[in-house]
């Protein structure tokens, strides 16, 4: 049907909306290459097939995608005078259930929000109202903020129906320009939007137009330059897979203001959907005579001609594209001339992205000053982002320009995969840069992205979290730009091939400091000397790395470490990537696993001293890091080395093991070292040292050794018992302990300086956190390592019937515990949600089972007592979760409503410190935060041979971060005394099996069982009881064995 | 005042550089006056002596042998010159870098060797010889340097100034008198 | 036409013409700024980066070779960054393929070397490439080693834009861009190959060179070629 007139228009419009608001339900299914990717085409089939066989009266379209790809298929229902329903993950065995009850609300689990009206920008479309208890649209935390501009068809029309756009108010615009016949009206207003070119750079969109339409001579040309080829990005695609006629409306405007009459699209021919939906647009748009000649009637001639590009990265970069354009190779040319003076075959030339294009029409209806309004000073609209990454909502989002980048990542992205803490965000692609963490508060425009050396480029943003390294991040990106470099100029061919062997030698291990510093001479030069944009921006990933993770840079070169585990050629797997004290997990479980309960014993406790009680209360690392979690669930290996340990420890296999482990000591070195603390820190160092033949004494000013495993750990998470014989091992390996001194009260760190070798400080976080609220002074208000001590050291302590305990670690959740067990009703308070508890979930889970209450969210704020000084309530301020901090966790809010809770005894476990007086009066340099600073590397002070670790230099942490610590000391105390590394020589060759298994076990994890919650709080015995020693040979064979590495790679 | 101490060794080169450097004519004399040889094809001491001020190397690093010389002349020596094109690009020595060192030995002593009736069947010898690296390398790769001196050969009046300046304690900078090849 | 132009180049004070680049003004009064694609006769396609120069009011460095003077223009042709970038140019073509000045026909003659010299490059601080390259000697008067080629695209533009064979193209791309004779085939079989030989006159360097010399004496005459082209515009 050709559109001559007003009337043939209005008549498509009314076609238009009939199919779009039909008299009967319409089903649209989103089959975008989002939604077709995940399975949509069954569900259109499915639909189909259902709708033919029943007869239903139901209308079925396809249409683009609405952007929220975590959550695709997507499919919209509506029935005449009802909300648009959204549904979300359709399967196709959703079809019957949605079919039989439309007009009622599918299952909840489908159903993912609905929309009432919408504003289309040049046109409205009224759904309907109802479905009460479904949320709108824009209350999801994905579209919550988001602004449609560019995105205001898509997901919601049928992109193969040009009906179905014009009833939408599209090619009004064009009409009207056509109409108004004022051109030079048209480019002011363009010029008054401010619209910047979303290609990236970020000229200002009507000045290229007026370039253009003042440029002489009657062949000029107008491009589309939709060779989007950034890894991660993909708003393009979806934008012409969605709306196709919006792209083409953009140029036919741009085409009558300028005076061009030729239109070239320049496509990738890898977006195949793409390609075929703008091919059917423009045939349509032909047929409807809305493109082509005499345009809706109005004497205006343009045509649009589809170009489909090879896919060379580089031919985004417009005098490549028009190089490609003309049939020759892909490479840029210098400019001047610009391609507004000398472009496609040498006429005035005006490029645009996809996105610019998509701008055009809703300024053209609105107005700049409704543009304007929307967006930063300088960056006005929006911009579309596709939010992908180790992020939890992923897709494709429509932002103001200035958000920030926090609202992006933990608003609408929802944070990190799987509660992950993020650590960066790639915007821009591989000419883009990493922001990290700490800057989140960046506002998303021009010219702040480029303050920070990244780009807003075409707008991909590609999160990070701590599994991703950042050397091997910027050794991606120039792997792709090496191998997308067109080989024109000097610095970008060979510039990018010399820094890439640069950064794979980072990976190796095999890089030096120097490297470092020549690495960023390069790529500076790179980035200045290249020919074209590819170059020029190339290096941005590694300088912005350079600049704000220099620190990952360092551990690869001098502790050889990737702390993501990524850098393969680094680590033995990722189990003992992660792993404080850096076990070789493999090893011990493959030895027991072929029954060799000796030698695993020998491999675990000469990687860890403390294997027992670790088996019991580390944190795990090692769980979230394990490969298996891809098949089933992770390998539970710390209870597995549990189970080695008890078997030897409380057994009568004891004292033949303590000789073999003797047997393993290095010759003596007749050196003297003094360890201060019993704790995990200093046993850790004490034992190796001891190990490395060197004669130590540990200073304690406690009683007995153990530190916090002994004086803070209840007895039903780790029997006395089992540390008992772990100490007395290290006592037999020739360890002298001196119990009841304190150091700096006693001997001072001169006198242990003139007696010893090497000071190695390890002193505890013994020092209690206070919070300060009215009434911590009353009866009945106690700290929880002094609580926890007491009931420990089986001392009276005076709990009445009802505790609240305030904090939310692992202090207050063994505070709640032990009081439970005291007989007490207990409640824990916490400021935050559950999921920001930096408790061990399971203890978290095992509180509640045993009695515990927990209120989150709820912020003490004062202590109320009686008459005689005593403990009455605890008053709270009920808080909201608000903004995101850099801990990646919502700052609590408070709000008006307070909570009253009746208590005769309050527990304060808000955090340990360390003691600011013991490290002022050390005479070692300190740090803001009052700890001791050391050397990252070797825990060297500022004072010759004295080093120190543990809490004294990371504040509060936890056991085996607190042992790796001592291991780490005492390799490096050695090292300094010995001038050698030598550690390995500690090890024996354990000869053990080195294939992996040909397929998997089918066992699930082996969970220890526990004692039931009733009996457990009538008593401190152990509550779990650990792996049987066949559920622990089983939970071996569970293993992948990832240390296992082909021979020739 | 005690003379200062030269060694020189000549690790995969022609010894053209050494050449070059038996070209200072009466240059040789004042350089003479200074300092004393104490190593190198040109001396009979077997052994790299310690304490050297400036030790002039020829040659890439293309075996076991020349790496662990060119190690020993760098901790005992206090500058390295690293003389002549092979020591300071590879040159020629490196020609064979693209090719795996296995089939490089192979061409040589197998295939290029004419076999004589009565005589052993030609093979790559493994006794006696010092094991071939991957790749030549220039001899900063190898080891720290601290003067280059390219050319192939340098020319003598370039070998002459860069010795007056270092045993005069100067940095020498070779200006004009850099050249390749 | 001819618009003429006060410029200042290194703080002198030169008439130009509107239109010429900064590299024709510096070179027709003897201002140094290095180049090797860039040969005069030819288009400049501003690919060796060599000639980046400072001009004052522009944050970025400009390649004088394709960046044309306009009235007031200061140019600055080197500064301690120009200097240490060019460095780095002529160290990642020497290490990039296998430049052996001790066998070289151009030894002694040869653009990559003078420049290397020139600008103080006593050695290469990258590790070398060292890739595998063939020698093409089908033709019967020349040879090509690519061992030798720096890609400066001279030989393409002498003999599409001036001999109009147009044999030589680039193909591949990146690190692994090669000069090919028409489509891939050997040079002596390249039939649109008129056997002129200019594009060796071209060449900087020993990548191409007639047959039948030895080491430093293949000499080649540039000024030729150039001539041509200023021929061709006086007619």
């Amino acid at each position: 049907m050709m559109i001559h007139d007003f009337a043939a228009f209005s008549a498509v419009r009314e076609a238009g909306l009939a199919k779009l608001l039909p008299s009967r339900p319409r089903i649209a299914v989103g089959m975008g290459t989002c939604g077709s990717g995940n399975g949509a085409e069954a569900v259109y089939s499915a639909f189909a097939s259902k709708i033919d066989a029943s007869g239903l009266a139901v209308q079925l379209a396809p249409v683009g995608c609405f952007g929220f790809c975590a959550e695709e298929p997507l499919v919209n229902v509506w029935v005449p005078g009802r909300p648009l329903l959204m549904l979300h993950q359709v399967q196709p065995n959703h079809v019957d259930n949605i079919l039989n009850g439309l007009g009622q609300l599918p299952p909840a689990e489908i159903v993912l929000c609905k929309i009432e009206e919408w504003d289309h920008l040049t046109g409205h479309v009224k759904y309907g109202s109802g479905y009460p208890d479904v949320p709108n649209w824009n209350e999801i935390p994905f579209f919550n903020g988001q602004v449609k501009i560019v995105l205001r068809n898509c997901g919601l029309i049928n992109p193969d129906d040009i009906e179905e756009y014009i009833a939408v108010g599209g090619y009004q615009a064009l009409y009207k320009v056509l109409i108004d016949q004022n051109p030079a009206g048209v480019i002011e207003q363009i010029k008054a939007s401010k619209l910047r070119g979303r290609g990236g750079a970020g000229y200002l969109t009507g000045n290229k137009w007026e370039f253009l339409a003042k440029a002489a001579g009657p062949e000029k040309y107008l491009v589309c330059n939709a060779d989007e080829g950034d890894p991660g990005a993909y708003m393009n695609r979806n934008e012409i897979e969605s709306d196709p006629h919006a792209l083409l409306e953009g140029m036919m405007i741009a085409g009558y203001v300028t005076g061009a009459a030729k239109g070239i699209i320049y496509v990738r021919a890898e977006y195949p959907l793409a390609v075929l939906r703008l091919e059917r647009a423009i045939e349509q748009a032909r047929a409807y005579g809305v493109l082509g000649h005499n345009v809706l009637g109005r004497g205006f001639d343009f045509d649009i001609e589809m170009v489909e590009g090879a896919g060379a990265f580089v031919c985004g970069e417009e005098t490549a594209l028009i190089a490609s354009l003309e049939d020759e190779c892909g490479r840029p040319r210098p400019r001047p001339p610009f391609p507004a003076q000398k472009g496609l075959y040498g006429k005035p030339t005006n490029i645009n992205n996809v996105e610019t294009w998509y701008n055009v029409a809703p300024i053209v209806s609105k107005g700049p000053a409704w543009f304007t309004e929307i967006g930063s000073a300088k960056s006005a609209g929006t911009k579309v982002f596709s939010l992908v990454g180790k992020v939890h909502s992923t897709g494709l989002v429509e932002m103001p320009l200035g958000t920030p980048l926090a609202k992006f990542i933990y608003d609408i992205g929802e944070g990190g995969t799987n509660g992950r803490d993020i650590k960066a965000v790639q915007t821009g692609g591989p000419s883009g840069g990493c922001i990290p963490v700490e800057m989140f508060d960046t506002p998303v425009d021009y010219e702040t992205l480029a303050q920070l050396g990244s780009i807003m480029g075409s707008g991909g943003m590609v999160v990070m979290d701590e599994d991703n390294c950042m050397v091997d991040v910027a050794r991606y990106f120039i792997e792709f730009t090496h191998s997308e470099s067109c080989g024109k100029c000097v610095p970008c061919r060979v510039g990018l091939d010399k820094a890439l062997r640069m950064l794979n030698g980072f990976t190796l291990g095999k890089a030096t400091h120097e490297d470092i510093e020549a690495l960023d001479e390069l790529c500076r030069m790179v980035r200045d000397t290249s020919l074209c944009g590819l170059g020029q921006s190339a290096p941005n990933p590694v300088l912005t790395s350079l600049r704000h993770f220099r620190h990952e840079f360092e551990d690869h070169i001098v502790a050889k470490r990737c702390r993501a585990g990524v850098c393969e050629d680094l680590a033995l797997s990722p189990c003992e990537n992660s792993c404080p004290l850096h076990m070789n997990i493999p090893r011990f479980l493959q030895l027991y696993k072929e029954e060799r309960l000796e030698d695993a014993f020998l491999s675990v406790i000469l990687d860890n001293p403390l294997p027992a009680s670790t088996g019991r209360v580390c944190q795990h690392p090692c769980d979230n890091r394990c490969r298996r979690a891809a098949v089933d669930e992770s390998v539970n290996m710390r209870d597995v080395h549990r189970q080695i340990a008890d078997e030897v420890l409380l057994t009568d296999k004891f004292d033949p093991m303590v000789e073999k482990v003797l047997a393993r000591r290095l010759e003596p070195t007749g050196h003297e070292i003094a360890v201060v603390g019993a704790g995990p820190t200093g046993l850790a160092c004490a034992y190796y040292l001891a190990l490395l033949g060197h004669s130590v004494t540990v200073y304690e000013s406690r009683p007995q050794a153990g530190g916090m495993l002994r004086y803070a750990l209840p007895e039903y998470r780790l029997p006395k018992k089992v540390l008992d014989k772990e100490i007395e091992l290290i006592e037999r390996l020739g360890v002298k302990f001196q119990f009841n001194v304190t150091v700096g009260e006693g001997p001072g760190l001169n006198e242990l300086a003139n007696q010893h070798d090497a000071v190695f400080l390890a002193i505890g976080t013994w020092k209690e956190g206070w919070v300060y609220l009215p009434g911590t002074e009353l009866t009945g208000v106690i700290p929880a390592l002094p609580f926890l001590e007491a009931v420990s050291r089986n001392e009276q302590v005076p709990v009445g019937k009802n505790v609240v305990v305030i904090g939310g670690g692992n202090a207050a959740i063994d505070s709640a515990r032990t009081a439970r067990r005291l007989g007490a009703d207990v409640t824990i308070v916490y400021r935050r949600e559950r999921k920001d508890m930096p408790a061990i979930p399971e203890e978290i889970l095992a509180a509640e089972h045993e009695g515990a209450k927990l209120l989150y969210l709820a912020a003490p704020h004062r202590i109320t007592g009686d008459k005689n000084g005593q403990v009455r309530a605890i008053e709270a301020v009920r808080t909201k979760p608000g903004e995101f901090d850099t801990s990646g966790r919502r700052r609590p809010v408070p709000t008006d409503e307070v909570i009253r809770i009746e208590c005769d005894t309050v527990i304060l476990a808000v955090g340990e410190k360390v003691d600011p007086d013991f490290c002022k009066a050390s005479g070692l340099k300190v740090k803001e935060a009052g700890t001791i600073e050391v050397d990252r590397y070797t825990l060297e002070t500022s004072r010759d041979s004295f080093y120190a670790g543990g809490d004294l230099i990371t504040g509060a942490s936890n056991v085996s971060n607190a042992m790796g610590i001592g291991k780490k000391a005492a390799r490096n105390i050695d090292k300094r005394l010995m001038g050698q590394d030598r550690f390995a020589s500690l090890i024996p060759d354990f000869e053990y099996q080195m294939e992996p298994p040909e397929t998997p076990s089918d066992f699930g994890r082996h969970v220890p069982g526990e004692m039931p919650a009733a009996q457990r709080v009538q008593s401190y015995a152990e509550v779990s009881l650990g792996l049987t020693a066949l559920a622990a040979m089983e939970e071996t064979t569970r293993c992948l064995r990832c240390d296992v590495r082909g021979s020739e790679r | 005042m005690d003379k200062a101490k030269i060694g020189t060794c000549w690790l995969d080169g022609c010894s053209g550089c050494h050449m070059s450097l038996l070209d200072l004519d009466e240059g040789i004399v004042a350089v003479l006056e200074k300092a004393d040889i104490v190593f190198g094809p040109l001396v009979d001491a077997q052994e790299w002596p310690e304490g050297v001020d400036v030790a002039v190397i020829e040659g890439a690093v293309s075996s076991q042998d020349d790496l662990k010389l060119a190690k020993i002349a760098r901790v005992r020596s206090k500058v390295v010159v690293a003389l002549g094109d092979c020591a300071v690009t590879g040159n020629v020595p490196s020609m064979r870098n693209g090719i795996p060192t296995r089939k490089l030995l192979e061409r040589v002593y197998v295939e290029g060797a004419t076999e004589r009736p009565g005589t052993e069947r030609p093979g790559v010898p493994t006794d006696g010889v010092p094991a071939l690296l991957k790749q030549a390398q220039p001899l900063h790769s190898a080891i720290k340097v601290d003067v280059h001196v390219p050319g192939c050969p340098p020319k003598p009046s370039a070998i002459l100034f860069v010795l007056s300046e270092l045993l005069e304690g100067r940095e020498p900078d070779l200006g004009s008198k850099l050249r390749f090849g | 036409m001819t618009d003429k132009v006060k410029v200042r180049i290194d703080g002198e004070v030169i008439a130009a013409t509107a239109g010429q680049t900064i590299l024709e003004v510096a070179r027709a009064h003897d201002k140094y700024i290095p180049a090797l694609c860039y040969m005069e006769g030819l288009s400049a396609v501003g690919a060796c980066r060599l000639c980046m120069v400072e001009v004052s009011g522009v944050a970025r460095l400009l390649p004088a070779c394709t960046t044309p003077v306009q009235e007031g223009l200061a140019v600055a042709t080197t500064s301690p960054q120009i200097q240490s970038y060019r460095k780095m140019v002529i160290e990642l073509l020497l290490v990039e393929r296998n430049h052996v000045c001790a066998v070289c026909v151009s030894s002694g003659h040869c653009e990559l070397q003078t420049l290397a010299q020139d600008h103080g490059v006593t050695h290469v601080r990258y590790p070398y490439n060292y890739p595998r390259l063939s020698v093409d000697t089908t033709h019967p008067r020349y040879v090509l080693d690519h061992n030798r080629c720096v890609l400066c695209s001279r030989c393409v533009r002498t003999c599409a834009e001036i001999e109009g064979a147009h044999v030589w193209d680039i193909a591949g791309r990146g690190i692994h861009s090669r000069l090919v004779s028409e489509l891939q085939r050997p040079w002596g079989e390249a039939t649109s190959c008129t056997s002129c030989g200019k594009c060796v006159q071209a060449c900087p360097t020993g990548a191409m060179a007639e047959k039948g010399w030895g080491v430093e004496e293949m000499t080649k005459q540039r000024a030729g070629v150039s001539r041509l082209t200023s021929m061709r515009e006086g007619q």
